[in-house]
């Protein structure tokens, strides 16, 4: 009986029905290797999502620092996202402006919710104007805006013309959706349609790029811009870590998009591809053979000698520097076993990360993944809009008069992206080709099944968040937060994959553990069965 | 004392001070055992709810969700909720389940009993005891949750009991420790009791041998069922709402007598804790009395210290109101107490409570807050000039931003381990409490105590030394004879030397530094500071403008260069320029204007042109301080920032100005005094100044320019530089009349020419002018020009009037010059470029005088700033 299918035998029928489909333990004979994913989540299980507000608010407009967020709904939503997810902001040389620390809600009290809202939203948006005279708010709504009317587009209108300030409503009610998923999706929407290709500030050098899918959680960003810089490659745009208005205006004239968290990004890096030409280029800074892998294609991509020379160097000058260092927990980690559950792109990029130090992932999830994160950009054509998925607007663009402008013809796309040393151009062939067979992968996992995989897989050290940090803690297993690093990181580049390696050593190798043993090394598994 | 700080701003919650009912509703539930909960909403809630409870306690959080979706806001949630029903049950067993709402189901109108009720028809073999709570997100706070769970739990468990002789428990949300201590100092009173609910155990569990899901403490369900049949109900809350209080419930439904009591915190709340019990019969563990004596002990050991503390308490209102009362208790002043919910009653309890404390600290204001945000209580503390903050850790940007102490005692505590472990019930707590407001006033006194001795008695000796070894060095330049003369009718370098004229000569485009005071811009007539300039000259113009100018201010005797760069940045321009100069008059006097970063470089070649006077902008002899100040610096091909940048300006600046002070140049040292920056470094610059033998300092206010890094610095006044130059007098000359001309200037010191043509510049008539006020109190033109020892400067454009400064009427020269100056050029130099003086009576003499100097003395006995308005356009129509 394989890990899945014990795991499973617990469900009841209709649970396991659901689930089934949505576990998968690899294996070679398993072809084409499928998953379920991005569908709805089963209440009462203890999932691990967050709502669609959570990723509108939360992830993506929230860290854009010359930006007054005001959460427009009762007052907990703002409350429990302000500053939990440590995307870290420096404020602008010149405006000075950093909201990042700070919470703006409506606060709406019950008579709002029988009266409607808008009267008090445009009176908080005085407000801020007043106090804190921004150049953009974005208004962000939460579950009981939907349901009684205010139209939060209009009041965006409204105080467009009021103030000659920009101003951009989303409607992003925490049902929308199946997962932080959607919100990402709207908040991707509104800075196309909105923000890129307002400005004109042409990025200083020659190689520029934005980074996609970036938060700058815990200094991350910061340190692949220094690596970047270093090769001479402009960054012209985190998106959104670190992330300002002002400067996303202009993204448009980078040279490149480099893609991090492909989930909650990719429609940005679609979209600027068809609208300005832009090509989009997937690549993943955690670990260090990662990094280099990635830096070789950012160069290859720009196609100059001097620059591809510079990055050689950069990579062998960064590579010995961190050299000893990750060798010396190497040898204290190798042979280790892990399990990552993150949101939608961590799982995948740590497992690099994780085989720099000679560790093995052996359980992976992601909370709110779409099957192509899994399975590849090519399994998209096949997905299946869904009532759910339908309910997020979906836009498209043409390409742009002014400013559509392409690098590459087709044909040399083609030709960039062929053979052993093609780039992942366009393109992001997801997390299943990485993993190994009896590893098992979980779309959506929940907290009960975090318990059985911990208890049948017995990793050695579990990637996670806050809300399994504990009690996988409490089973005896040494954990990380892979969301927020335990107020540690950065993680991201040569000197991140350092911090990682010494925070890994310290959780195994703590004192602490040596008072504690997990169930399963003194107590007999009773559940094995025999013959089987 | 006041109530709200902005009643107009109230539409944005800036920094909520609150979190929603939902939380407040699930946390209830961890103190009853085999409980879990269901939140019947967008699985979001769930999951913030979560991350919030378990990133404090340091424990797992589970909390359920239904998963909403829009198909079931659109046609209701019943579906989700039953399925998640029978997936908690299937998966975790609970004996009991919360099912609590959330915005979106109360929005949508679900009948969450009803659906409860259906379920369980449904499913007979249930034994799970599901209790409803509604609790909307827009409902109230997390507290208002709190107890709107614990009044559900007991009217929907509680049924007629007999006498049972127990004591009914209901507390507010505490930290499992404080939990912990009351059930303990309950039970060895030899009190019966019936905690709803107990937290003691759920929210701080062990590691053990095997981690179970479900929670096995807490209080029983059957327990909280026999309430009825207790004695007596202690409610810890002193603020029960109707329909919200389990307490009322009991005494309403069964009869159960009710006391309110306070949370004992502090020498009163916890008397009246033990004043209940023995009123019940129990009897107060004698370690009790040994405890309570320790704390009086510790409450006269620790007055020394708290009654420094001007504290701000936060947070729900039983925990602000009985920390409050540990404040009174104790000399400390609640200067700012607030909190989130909106609570009229609280504030009346604060107001009487905190009245007698203020009145023997001799406070006269203290402010009470509700329904308020941080950013409210921010600006209180502010103005209340708070050092100590009491409640959660989400005040932490706040405490930072203030520079202040916060001593984190309330739920949510995110920055700091040990939230689930916080003490502050009984004399354990409040000693906590009280030893850490202690230690922080002993903290704040300690870092201002060493560095004010320090400064009084230690840095008094080196000043001593300092001054020994001044007039060695500073007798340097006087031994050049031709240098001294120079010196004397140099305007700037020479302080009877007003009469002479000067030109500035914008040759040096370029600058190798960039401060963050600095902006350099061309072509602004109305903006007279350095770095401005109308245009640059080349060396040839130069000559040509100094030519000119000759012809038409016979009194120009100074040439200098003082950029709008620097002057060495763009060495060959200086050079020649004054290499042409010096062709055509032989008896000028050069002046160059440099941040000396290449002194050291080119020190010998000014000596050789004959430079006789060179004024180094030194801004900080500290490197940490210079990177404070300087952007970066390119030397040598190689742009460097921070300490490393400035350190490197520093030595050449120092080995620049010994070189040019031994050879016997005159050298003024300028430092830009930037408020809150390098300004308290000031004499150390002076006397670093004195000791490598400059002739002079001066010390200019630094003009905020809006682009520039430090645009929005507040300026020093005049006051302030007045100040800081009397005490760097004791070390070296100051030069007291700097006008901190443009990079062009041309004429007098105060009275410029224009750039080409030496035509007095046309002031525009829209510009604002200043008016120099003869007044005592600044309400009243009340003074006598020639009694007024002070004037208040105003600038007025006839419409808006505004204050800029208050110039002291003060004496040159005092004692070195050999003679006094006259009233007369002391009253000048105060009123020199005010376009008139407004004063109650004036003599003629002195009115004709500032006539001719083009200064209106104009007589009034009005309000100042009416005054000066009807001066303003006067003179604006006479233009």
């Amino acid at each position: 009986m394989t890990e899945r299918e014990r795991l499973l035998e617990k469900y009841s029928a209709r649970v396991y029905k659901n689930r089934k489909d949505h576990i998968v333990q690899l294996e070679e004979t398993l072809d084409p290797r499928s998953i379920a994913a991005n569908t709805r989540a089963i209440p009462g299980v203890m999932t691990a999502r967050g709502c669609c507000y959570a990723g509108c608010k939360g992830v993506v407009v929230g860290p854009l620092k010359d930006v007054a967020v005001i959460t427009h709904g009762p007052v907990g939503c703002g409350f429990y996202s302000w500053g939990t997810r440590r995307n870290k902001a420096k404020p602008d040389e010149h405006t000075d402006k950093n909201f990042v620390p700070y919470c703006f809600s409506t606060d709406m009290q019950e008579s709002d919710i029988v009266f409607g809202g808008e009267k008090k939203l445009e009176k908080a948006i005085e407000e801020a104007v007043a106090l804190f005279h921004p150049t953009c708010i974005m208004i962000c709504t939460t579950c009981p805006i939907g349901l009684i009317g205010d139209d939060v587009q209009a009041v965006a209108r409204r105080t467009e013309e009021k103030y000659g300030i920009k101003a951009i409503g989303y409607s992003c009610e925490g049902y929308k959706g199946v997962s932080q998923s959607g919100g990402h999706h709207i908040a991707n929407n509104g800075l196309m349609k909105y923000v890129i290709g307002t400005g004109d500030k042409q990025p200083k050098t020659k190689f520029s790029v934005n980074i996609l899918g970036e938060y700058n959680i815990g200094g991350d960003g910061w340190e692949e811009s220094r690596i970047l810089k270093r090769c001479g490659i402009e960054v012209v745009n985190m998106f959104t870590g670190d992330a300002s208005y002002e400067s996303l205006k202009s993204a448009h004239l980078a040279g490149l998009n480099l893609v991090m968290c492909h989930r909650s990004i990719n429609y940005i890096a679609e979209m600027m591809k068809t609208k300005y030409g832009v090509d989009w280029l997937k690549v993943n800074f955690i670990g260090v053979g990662a990094t280099v892998k990635s830096l070789r294609e950012v160069a290859k991509y720009f196609g100059d000698a001097e620059l591809s020379a510079r990055v050689e160097d950069v990579i062998a000058d960064e590579t010995a520097a961190v050299y000893d260092d990750v060798e010396y927990y190497k040898s204290r980690l190798t042979g280790k076993t892990a399990g990552i559950f993150s949101g939608g792109s961590r799982s995948h990029h740590y497992q690099t990360l994780l085989a720099d130090f000679g560790m093995e992932t052996v359980i992976a999830g992601y909370e709110f993944a779409h099957r192509d994160d899994y399975e590849g950009r090519e399994i998209i054509p096949q997905i299946k809009e869904d009532a759910d998925n339908k309910n997020i607007e979906s836009i498209t663009v043409e390409p742009d008069s002014e400013f559509y402008r392409t690098k590459y013809s087709p044909e040399e796309i083609v030709a960039l992206k062929d053979g052993e040393y093609g780039i992942e151009l366009d393109d992001y062939g997801g997390m299943f080709p990485e993993m190994d067979d009896g590893d098992v992968v979980v779309d959506d996992y929940n907290h009960f099944e975090t318990d059985e995989l911990i208890r049948l897989m017995k990793p050695d050290i579990f990637l996670s968040g806050i809300k399994d940090k504990y009690s996988i803690q409490k089973a005896g297993v040494s954990s990380r937060q892979i969301h927020s690093y335990d107020y540690s990181g950065p993680y991201a580049g040569f000197r991140g994959a350092v911090n990682f390696g010494r925070d890994l050593t310290m959780a195994l190798y703590t004192n602490a553990w040596a008072f504690v043993t997990p169930p399963w090394k003194h107590e007999p598994m009773l559940e094995g069965r025999i013959g089987e | 004392m006041n109530g709200k700080q902005s009643p107009n701003l109230v539409n944005l919650d800036v920094n909520p001070c609150k979190m929603c009912m939902p939380m407040g509703a699930v946390t209830a539930f961890y103190g009853i055992r085999g409980a879990m909960t269901i939140l019947h909403g967008s699985q979001g809630c769930a999951t913030y709810i979560r991350r919030h409870m378990a990133t404090h306690y340091n424990e797992p959080v589970d909390v359920a969700s239904s998963s909403l979706t829009e198909q079931g806001t659109v046609f209701g949630g019943e579906a989700n909720l039953l399925k998640g029903l029978s997936n908690l049950i299937a998966l975790y067993r609970p004996e009991v389940i919360g099912v609590c709402t959330t915005c979106l189901a109360e929005t949508i109108g679900e009948d969450v009993p009803a659906i409860t009720r259906r379920f369980l028809e449904a499913h007979p073999d249930c034994e799970a005891k599901i209790i409803t709570v509604a609790s909307p997100g827009y409902g109230g706070t997390q507290n208002e949750g709190f107890f709107a769970s614990l009044r559900a739990i007991a009217e929907q468990t509680v049924v007629p009991s007999p006498p049972n002789g127990k004591v009914n428990i209901i507390t507010p949300q505490l930290s499992p420790a404080d939990t912990r201590f009351l059930k303990s100092f309950l039970a060895e009173s030899g009190l019966d009791c019936i905690l709803l609910p107990d937290l003691s155990e759920n929210l701080d569990g062990a590691t053990e041998k095997r981690y179970q899901r479900l929670k096995s403490g807490g209080t029983p369900i059957e327990e909280i069922g026999k309430m009825a049949g207790a004695r007596m109900t202690l409610e810890f809350s002193e603020f029960p709402r109707d329909g919200q209080s389990p307490g009322a419930f009991l005494r309403d439904k069964f009869g159960v007598p009710l006391t309110h009591l306070p949370l004992p915190v502090g020498l009163r709340g916890t008397d009246a804790l033990a004043d209940a019990i023995a009123s019940l019969g129990g009897a107060v563990p004698a370690e009790h009395k040994k405890a309570r004596g320790r704390y009086l002990d510790a409450m006269v050991d620790g007055h020394k210290y708290t009654s420094k503390a001007r504290a701000a308490v936060f947070g729900d209102p039983d925990f602000v109101l009985a920390v409050t009362r540990l404040c009174c208790e104790n000399g400390v002043l609640p200067a700012v107490t607030a909190t989130g919910s909106v609570s009229p009653a609280l504030r009346d309890a604060l107001r009487s409570e905190i009245s007698d404390c203020a009145e023997y600290l001799f406070a006269d204001e203290t402010v009470i807050l509700d329904d308020c945000d941080f950013s409210e209580i921010e600006r209180a503390c502010s103005d209340m000039g708070v050092n100590v903050m009491l409640g959660s850790g989400d005040a932490r940007r706040a405490a930072a931003r203030l520079g202040i102490p916060l001593i984190r005692c309330a739920f949510p505590i995110h920055d700091r381990v040990g939230g689930q472990r916080v003490r502050t019930l009984g004399f354990g707590g409040s000693l906590s409490l009280l030893d850490q407001t202690a230690n922080a006033m002993l903290e704040l006194t300690e870092h201002g105590y060493r560095g004010e001795m320090y400064g009084r008695f230690y840095l008094a000796d080196e000043d001593d030394d300092a001054r020994s070894d001044a007039p060695e060095n500073t007798s340097a330049p006087a031994a050049t004879k031709s240098a001294a003369a120079r010196t004397d009718s140099h305007p700037c370098f020479g302080e009877n030397a007003c009469e002479n004229a000067r030109v500035h000569l914008p040759v040096a485009p370029a600058c190798n530094i960039q401060c963050n005071y600095c902006v350099r811009g061309y072509d602004c007539a109305n903006e007279s500071r350095p770095g401005v300039t109308k245009g640059i000259l080349t060396p040839g113009e130069a000559l040509i403008r100094y030519q000119k100018l000759k012809e038409s201010v016979p009194n120009l005797t100074v040439a200098g260069i003082a950029g709008p760069g620097d002057a060495l940045a763009n060495f060959a321009e200086t050079r020649e320029t004054l290499r042409l100069i010096r062709g055509y008059d032989a008896d000028v006097t050069f002046c160059v204007s440099t941040n000396g970063l290449m002194l050291p470089q080119y020190a010998a070649e000014l000596i050789a042109l004959g430079v006789s006077h060179v004024t180094v902008t030194v801004n900080a002899v500290d490197p940490e301080i210079g990177a404070k100040v300087y952007k970066y610096v390119d030397y040598m091909g190689t742009r460097y920032d921070g300490a490393a940048g400035a350190a490197i300006l520093l030595a050449n600046q120092l080995a620049g100005i010994r070189i040019l002070a031994d050879a016997g140049v005159v050298v003024k040292v300028n430092c830009v005094a930037l408020k809150g920056v390098n300004d308290a470094h000031i004499p150390y610059i002076t006397k670093t100044a004195a000791k490598l033998g400059a002739y002079m300092t001066n010390i200019m206010p630094h003009i905020p320019v809006e682009s520039s890094a430090f645009g929005s610095l507040d300026r020093l006044t005049a006051a302030e530089i007045d100040a800081l130059r009397d005490e760097c007098g004791a070390d070296i000359r100051q030069m007291r009349h700097c006008r901190q001309c443009r990079a062009d200037a041309a004429g007098r010191i105060g009275h410029d020419v224009t750039a080409a043509d030496a035509v007095p510049e046309p002031e525009s008539a829209t510009s604002e002018r200043l008016y120099a006020v003869a007044t005592r109190g600044g309400t009243l033109v009340d003074t006598h020009l020639g009694k007024a020892d002070a004037f208040y400067i105003y600038s007025s454009d006839g419409a808006k009037t505004r204050y800029v400064e208050t110039r002291k009427v003060s004496r040159y020269c005092s004692g070195e010059c050999g003679e006094t100056e006259d009233k007369w050029t002391v009253l000048l130099r105060a009123v020199g470029d005010c376009d008139a003086v407004i004063s109650s009576q004036a003599g003629e003499s002195p009115s004709r005088r500032l006539g001719e100097c083009g200064i209106r003395v104009i007589n009034s006995r009005e309000k100042v700033e009416t005054a000066v308005a009807k001066a303003a356009s006067e003179l604006l129509i006479k233009f």
